[in-house]
């Protein structure tokens, strides 16, 4: 039936529901840069959701957690052999994703008759000085996007355009503290977070155009800090803060860090106590 | 195998072959006289922990090769393994070790056992038999670490066949060794202080004593010398990870207590 190419179509658009709806009630990803290195910050329920890939990169995931392992055995494996084969300064996010990983997700979206990748990514890459690192996200369908600064992942794209709207607004890449990138990019996660339970909420298609938080103009509004910490601090009841650094000061070769729940309360400069909202 | 964590075996499954052919591309062993070998190294215990050493030099029959060479290598913020023999087939092995503790850490999301480092270095070396016993490929390593899951900091050697020995106090590799092997059991039995009661820098000066003592009986084990700044490389394995020694330390100790002694 899928031989003719409208219906071949019609599979792909509802792959892409599909794989919308289950992304729906996934915790939002944020990374960006600080003056000594990047930051990356989720919430967790068990899961981990951040990783170690290579000595300067870091994996960000949002999706099923069995095509997240598979993946990132994927990314490792390349990461390893090329770092062994050439040299470790020849493995980079951008070779890895563009020519590595995109492919394989986008074969699979397009296979309509085998299980798609339910899985977005996020690399981040620690640059030699401040101001040269880069992030790379993939969607489900293979799509890449390279940034600099800060990076996202979200279930939807307008929850995505909400939480970089805050991160410009609040965000100063490159020069700023880790204490002050990780309470921004831990409120970042907030935005994000409320975004996507609006649109669960009225029901709106996440992956269409339609967006709760974007004005007549399509330039996404982000709610008031207030709302956004004590949504923060609500998530913390029955998930906890994932957070991982890559660090240029660090000794070694090995940048990327996970940092221990105990180093969270010294380090934020928000109170993450739920009993604070009263 | 990735998924289990092995990174000898993802490169095998690449078409990766550990080692040197034993024969040469004519079908001929390659005279030992033409392959390049690494010298005096050795491993102590002091009161924090281990103290890895090696002089810098690198020969080729009666030809000195490099008198920079490090054979003292980190592999991880742990573990530090020492290389006497073909530098070749050490380097390579040392590369495939940081590579695949790192890949081991990375997949399974934990460390390596210390065992499971030690068993990786004896599985190179037992791949590296044929090259060993043809005389193209030989080394014997040192590997100092800290056992995080003991607590405790540990020395182990091993012969060109892979077989493993902990050396409870300390050990010694490499042409040099046998003349600072006598001594390291004097000192340890004899002397003031055991060992393992060393402070840091009693252990820094017993190191570069013990160096310049090989290097006066072996040719192939080489000196310090102050005007190039050569100093050997040494590296303190404590709870805290892998120091290297800073040269300008080495300078000071070995002027203040080592050179007017020889």
């Amino acid at each position: 039936m899928y031989e003719e190419p409208y219906k071949w179509v019609e599979a792909v658009d509802n792959r892409r529901h599909y794989l919308d709806e289950q992304f729906r009630r996934g915790s939002p990803v944020v990374a960006a840069s600080y003056a000594d290195g990047i930051v990356l910050v989720t919430y967790a329920r068990g899961t981990p959701k951040l990783y170690e890939i290579y000595d300067r990169l870091a994996l960000g995931g949002m999706g099923h957690p069995a095509d997240l392992e598979k993946l990132r055995f994927t990314l490792l494996e390349m990461a390893h052999v090329e770092g062994f084969n050439r040299s470790p300064s020849d493995v980079t996010g951008s070779r890895l994703l563009k020519n590595g990983l995109a492919p394989i997700v986008k074969q699979a979206f397009e296979e309509i008759y085998k299980a798609p990748f339910i899985v977005k990514i996020l690399l981040a890459e620690l640059g030699l000085k401040a101001g040269r690192d880069t992030f790379l996200t993939m969607n489900y369908d293979g799509t890449f996007e390279e940034l600099t600064g800060c990076a996202v992942l979200a279930a939807s794209p307008s929850a995505q355009s909400s939480m970089h709207a805050w991160l410009r607004q609040h965000g100063n890449f490159n020069q700023g503290s880790l204490s002050q990138a990780l309470s921004i990019c831990l409120l970042a996660w907030g935005v994000g977070s409320l975004a996507q339970r609006e649109e669960e909420q009225t029901g709106t298609a996440s992956g269409t155009t339609v967006s709760i938080n974007v004005t007549a103009d399509a330039s996404p509004s982000v709610p008031e800090r207030d709302v956004v910490l004590r949504h923060v601090r609500q998530a913390a009841i029955d998930m906890s803060v994932e957070c991982a650094i890559l660090a240029r000061t660090a000794s070694g070769t090995s940048k990327y860090r996970a940092l221990k729940p105990n180093e969270l309360p010294e380090l934020l400069s928000l109170d993450l106590n739920p009993a604070t909202n009263g | 195998m990735g998924m289990q964590g092995d990174f000898f075996q993802l490169l095998k499954e690449q078409g990766y072959q550990f080692g040197m052919s034993p024969i040469g591309p004519g079908g001929q062993s390659m005279p030992e006289s033409e392959i390049t070998r690494g010298t005096t190294i050795l491993a102590m215990k002091y009161h924090d922990g281990v103290l890895v050493a090696g002089d810098r030099r690198a020969t080729a029959g009666n030809m000195v090769m490099y008198d920079r060479t490090d054979k003292v290598l980190e592999l991880d913020r742990y573990s530090v393994m020492a290389i006497a023999g073909v530098p070749a087939t050490a380097y390579e092995m040392a590369r495939v070790l940081e590579h695949s503790f790192k890949y081991y850490r990375r997949t399974q999301l934990q460390e390596l056992s210390f065992e499971g480092k030690l068993r990786a270095l004896s599985k190179l070396l037992k791949e590296n038999v044929p090259a060993a016993l043809a005389g193209t490929g030989a080394v014997a390593p040192l590997f100092g670490g800290y056992d995080v899951d003991q607590e405790t900091a540990k020395i182990y050697f091993y012969d060109i066949l892979g077989a493993e020995f902990e050396g409870v106090e300390y050990a010694v590799s490499g042409s040099g060794s046998p003349t600072i092997r006598g001594i390291l059991h004097y000192l340890n039995t004899w002397g003031q202080t055991p060992l393992n009661a060393q402070s840091e820098q009693e252990a820094v000066v017993q190191a570069l004593r013990l160096l310049t003592s090989a290097a006066e009986f072996d040719s192939a084990t080489g000196g310090i010398n102050r005007e190039a700044n050569l100093y050997p490389v040494i590296k303190l394995i404590t709870k805290n990870g892998v120091t290297t020694v800073p040269d300008d330390r080495l300078k000071l100790l070995f002027e203040d207590q080592v050179v007017r002694y020889v």
